[in-house]
């Protein structure tokens, strides 16, 4: 199974928009696109979760894991567009207090200026 | 039925005195999948029209879907071990007072000696899939007392109508 992501540039900031359920079986599409992104020295990454409905603890990990090794490096993953159902799994594991979490690609690309 | 004791509640046994009674109807219905993370959608898509034919608001719908979906994943991820074609079922059923769902695999039974809660403030990148199940139902068991596999069971109890809800005429909104 394998997950539409759009990746534009906006300055200096690699958007990734994913579209669908972000699940078990779509992390892997999630993980190489933005793993490709760090490991080519883009350090600043936003995910725009406006398309996405539903995420589950692979989906939220596979964003953990790519804003550690974006911080490691000096850069940040930010997240925005939360839908409320996928808020509630940041909420819950308290990784809404960690990351950087905006209400729109617009707030969050301010976020970095 | 055993029990991991950082489980709050485990199975009816220990109910908190006063708390209805868990009567589920015995004409549940059961999903069945193979061990491919790829039928979680179906499974989903199921589970979302299974839990508004008993009533389960479109608000309170998200957090079960996620549960479930938790209790698959670790199926496919430990009970099998990442090996597909392997069974699945899921089962639903309801009474007044709450939802009881059910998570079958038939593989390597849950080592609740092994399990450790997540280090939350340490934000690690996996281990959230039972912590977030335990967070959302209102009881958790497993049974491993089988030939093969673990038989989760998750209780979540109607607004209103848990033991938490206040007794009297009252009632808490």
């Amino acid at each position: 199974m394998h997950m539409d992501i759009d990746v534009t540039q906006s300055s200096g900031v690699a958007v990734v928009a994913p579209r669908g359920d972000l699940d078990m079986a779509t992390v892997p599409d999630v993980r190489r696109a933005l793993t490709g992104l760090l490991d080519r020295g883009q350090s600043r990454l936003l995910i725009d979760l406006d398309g996405v409905s539903y995420i589950d603890s692979s989906g939220m990990g596979a964003l953990i894991a790519a804003m550690k090794q974006a911080r490691a490096a000096g850069g940040d993953v930010r997240l925005c567009a939360l839908q409320e159902d996928v808020r509630a799994i940041f909420e819950m594991t308290r990784v809404i207090q960690a990351m950087s979490i905006h209400p729109t690609r617009q707030e969050a690309l301010a976020s970095w200026r | 039925m055993p029990c991991y004791p950082d489980f709050d509640h485990v199975g009816e046994e220990i109910r908190p005195a006063g708390a209805p009674p868990v009567t589920p109807n015995p004409a549940g219905s059961t999903f069945s999948m193979t061990s491919e993370a790829e039928h979680l959608l179906r499974l989903r898509k199921w589970l979302r029209e299974e839990l508004a034919g008993h009533g389960v608001s479109k608000q309170e719908q998200p957090n079960l879907l996620l549960a479930v979906g938790e209790l698959c994943a670790n199926s496919i991820q430990h009970a099998y071990e990442g090996k597909g074609g392997q069974p699945i079922k899921v089962s639903v059923r309801s009474s007044d007072d709450s939802l009881v769902i059910e998570v079958e695999d038939f593989g390597k039974p849950f080592n609740s000696e092994g399990y450790e809660a997540p280090n939350l403030e340490a934000m690690p990148e996996s281990g959230y899939g039972i912590f977030l199940v335990k967070t959302i139902a209102d009881s958790l068991s497993f049974d491993v007392a089988r030939e093969r596999g673990t038989r989760w069971t998750m209780v979540k109890y109607r607004p209103g109508r848990g033991p938490a809800a206040a007794p009297g005429p009252a009632g808490k909104s």
